[in-house]
């Protein structure tokens, strides 16, 4: 029933080291124990400063970012630099230094910083975050702008049989793009699905923090399996930030992802299509006429997808390519549309 | 024959408050018996202040420019054009463009005509009442009451007039279509060889348009914020929103000069003064922005991995920075954790000062031949110096000098006193400026300097 199992959860340990104050380097993920905690009170100021040398030593990534976001979470503000200079300049408190150690610690070991303060934003919203549940990236932000646009104009214009837009998400994980949807269009309902159960119940829990749980119908299955659906909703939109990686690229993905994030919501396959290629297999027969279907992709896919709905899928048209914000291809939009007649909003 | 008189008086006082028009002061209501009571102050003058009162060094405000010769020509011929297009639009056969024309023409020059309309019936009467005086001036007792009466009369109607003549000028004054906008507001520290003084001081003044946005009721946000590494302020950038924020903001821009002796260390035993500077930055950020970005000319630099981007790249930074490429104009943010959120705010930075840009080039156009004569203060000049060890700030386009410097950096009514003064000075200018360029495109046979 599950496309696979989860890759082990995160390999993440924690052994404590009662020597004498000495760094360690770390052989591998989840073995590194943390500096000792200091002596005498310190700063947020000074914390930081020893903690981003300390991730450099031990070459984590974005040194300088983890610290920041670290720090300031412990202190309440999401960034440092919200915070007044003064109260970076105070002196820590013994709980609040201690803490501090406990989360870096676990950067130390290459978790990533939104698993680390158990939050991250996504547009306007902020969610809540926890491994193995996957982490939404930047490039899905402009993903949801896109399907807004969209709905946006839809229903401006008063066109449409459902006086209520409906959307339908497949592999919501910790709930981004249908709860930011959700968020910005009164008006609409969303239907979201995930194969995991963990990601299932994260969205849950956000959508009870931000009040949109009305509106929301969550479903734990998997997309093969999802005919079930047909009966329930007849989405205009189908939205996805599917599986997309290569699986021979899945090797080369930095430890924070590898060790942390579920491999099931990265991996599509052979050529990264698996699991697209299923979304586009069902989109027709769940899709409302002239429907229309947003994915995110690999780069190398938007020729790919166009070739395979060309000869594969009857009823889909393929209508546009779209770059992200750092240039690449990366969002892929297609109607459902029969062939003979195109009628493209 | 006093008793008609009197009554003679009565009406006359009546009349003098009934065609203020649009006219301020003078209007407090004086009974109309003719009483010698007359009401406290109205449409006096304040000449006296509290004892730490500003001292102007050079201009007197804008009810001097009413002698001024170009001025008043300008005036006159403004007056001129208002009757023309009134008995223009008495004609019968006119084209319908034609009469729009004429009927917007009239509507803009209708407020200046009310005032100088209204200046001139107090002449008038201020005249009658003078010579009034005159003839009564006898020996005798009742006459003598008479003189005081008229006298009093006299003085209430020349303030008047004072007052109307300040209007006449404000209605002469161009209206600026940003006036009305909130801004974006930027601090940026000067360089110092040594020491924290300009950031200091870029944080203090900071505070200090903080303040002022409390005083006045606008909203204040933080956009960008990036302090110094000894507590003070390296540079910032905040929007303010709020009612008529620009039009008193605008004349902020500029370099601010600071001047203080330090509380510890060498310098100060010495009393020796360290001098800094920051710079002040104000766009207007008007609510419909007619600039149009085509999106093929910017470029946006964000974090960019190496390889297909997306889902095989963990990252928390978000920073996001903007480049117009045909002006080289840029715009960044890095506030958020949110890279959308931050891409929006550059783009709206971006706009004000491209915005900005384009508006910065259109008011240069407009400079006439009189501001070559008087000379504009390029960026690098100081507007205004804050000296802290003398406790005194000076603005230097004005003159004006405050003593109370702590009360000014407060951001209260202090701030807000040297501002309109700033702003009046400025009104003046630009009145000067319209009456001239029109003096130089209507060629005079005798060219005048101005008599200021």
């Amino acid at each position: 029933m599950w496309r696979k199992p989860l890759s082990a959860s995160y390999r993440y340990f924690e052994c404590r080291n009662g020597g004498p104050k000495r760094f360690w380097s770390c052989p591998a993920v989840g073995s590194c124990s943390a500096p000792t905690l200091p002596a005498r009170r310190i700063t947020a100021l000074q914390a930081q400063n020893l903690w981003r040398r300390q991730f450099e030593e031990m070459g984590v990534m974005e040194p300088d970012q983890s610290s920041g976001y670290i720090i300031a979470h412990l202190l309440g503000a999401k960034t440092i630099e919200s915070l007044e200079p003064t109260r970076l300049k105070e002196f820590l408190s013994q709980e609040e230094t201690e803490q501090l150690w406990r989360l870096c610690t676990k950067r130390l070991n290459r978790m990533p910083v939104q698993y680390v303060i158990e939050q991250w934003d996504f547009r306007d919203l902020t969610l809540k975050m926890r491994p193995p549940v996957f982490i939404p990236r930047p490039e899905t932000e402009e993903l949801v702008e896109h399907v807004l646009t969209y709905l946006q104009k839809k229903c401006g214009s008063g066109v449409g049989a459902a006086a209520q837009p409906t959307c339908l998400e497949v592999g919501c994980g910790s709930g981004a793009v249908s709860l930011s949807l959700l968020k910005s269009l009164p008006e609409l309902k969303a239907f979201a699905l995930d194969q995991s159960r963990d990601a299932v119940d994260l969205t849950r829990e956000n959508a009870l923090r931000l009040g949109l749980q009305n509106r929301l119908q969550l479903y734990n299955l998997d997309i093969k399996d999802a005919e079930t659906l047909l009966t329930l909703c007849r989405p205009s939109v189908l939205v996805s930030n599917p599986p997309y990686l290569f699986s021979e690229d899945m090797a080369a993905l930095e430890p924070e992802i590898l060790s942390f994030e579920d491999h099931a919501a990265l991996d599509g396959g052979k050529d990264g299509l698996e699991v697209i290629k299923q979304i586009l297999t069902l989109a027709p027969q769940i899709l409302s006429d002239h429907g229309r279907v947003y994915l995110e992709v690999e780069p190398r896919h938007p020729p790919l997808i166009r070739q395979w709905v060309e000869v594969n899928v009857e009823e889909l048209q393929y209508v546009e390519t779209r770059h992200d914000i750092t240039g690449r291809p990366r969002f892929c939009i297609l109607q459902k549309e029969s062939r003979t007649r195109l009628d493209l909003d | 024959m006093l008793v008609s008189r009197c009554f003679r008086l009565c009406s006359l006082f009546r009349h003098a408050f009934h065609h203020t028009g649009v006219g301020r002061g003078g209007r407090r209501a004086l009974t109309a018996h003719g009483s010698h009571r007359h009401a406290n102050g109205a449409g006096m003058l304040q000449l006296r202040g509290p004892a730490l009162a500003p001292r102007r060094l050079s201009h007197g405000g804008l009810k001097d420019l009413y002698d001024n010769k170009t001025v008043q020509r300008y005036v006159r011929q403004l007056m001129a054009d208002f009757e023309d297009v009134s008995s223009k639009l008495q004609l019968a056969h006119l084209s319908e463009s034609d009469r729009k024309a004429f009927m917007r023409k009239r509507a803009e020059l209708r407020p200046l005509a009310d005032v100088m309309g209204a200046v001139e019936e107090a002449e008038r009467e201020l005249e009658e009442v003078l010579s009034l005086t005159q003839s009564s001036a006898g020996t005798k007792d009742e006459d003598e009451l008479l003189t005081q009466l008229l006298k009093e009369e006299a003085e209430q109607i020349s303030s008047k007039i004072l007052s109307l003549r300040k209007d006449l000028i404000r209605a002469l004054v161009p209206v600026d279509p940003l006036d009305s906008s909130n801004v974006l507001l930027e601090v940026v520290s000067g360089r110092t060889t040594g020491g924290d003084i300009c950031q200091q001081f870029t944080k203090e003044m900071l505070d200090m348009y903080q303040g002022f946005a409390l005083y006045k009721n606008w909203d204040f946000e933080v956009l960008n914020y990036t302090p110094a590494e000894y507590g003070g302020l390296h540079h910032a950038s905040v929007r303010i929103d709020g009612e008529n924020v620009y039009k008193h903001l605008k004349h902020e821009g500029g370099t601010h000069r600071v001047q203080r002796i330090p509380e510890v260390g060498l310098s100060s035993r010495m009393q020796r003064i360290h001098t800094g500077t920051m710079t002040v930055i104000v766009l207007p950020q008007p609510v419909e922005f007619d600039v149009h970005i085509d999106p093929k000319d910017l470029r946006i630099d964000t974090f960019r991995s190496r390889g297909a981007g997306g889902q095989s790249v963990n990252t928390t930074d978000s920073a996001v920075r903007i480049v117009h490429l045909p002006t080289g104009i840029t715009a960044e943010c890095q506030r958020t954790r949110s890279q959308l959120q931050n891409r929006d705010t550059a783009m709206h930075v971006l706009r004000a000062r491209l915005y900005q840009s384009v508006m910065g080039k259109e008011t240069e156009q407009r400079h006439t031949a009189r501001k070559q004569q008087v000379g504009t203060r390029s960026q690098s000049e100081r507007i205004r110096t804050y000296n802290f060890s003398q406790g005194r700030v000076t603005d230097h386009r004005t003159g004006y000098t405050t003593r109370d410097i702590k009360e000014l950096m407060r951001g209260g009514e202090t701030l807000d006193n040297l501002i309109s003064d700033v702003l009046e000075h400025a009104e003046r200018e630009a009145v000067l400026e319209e009456a001239e360029s029109w003096n130089c495109s209507v060629k005079q046979p005798e060219s005048e300097q101005s008599a200021d």
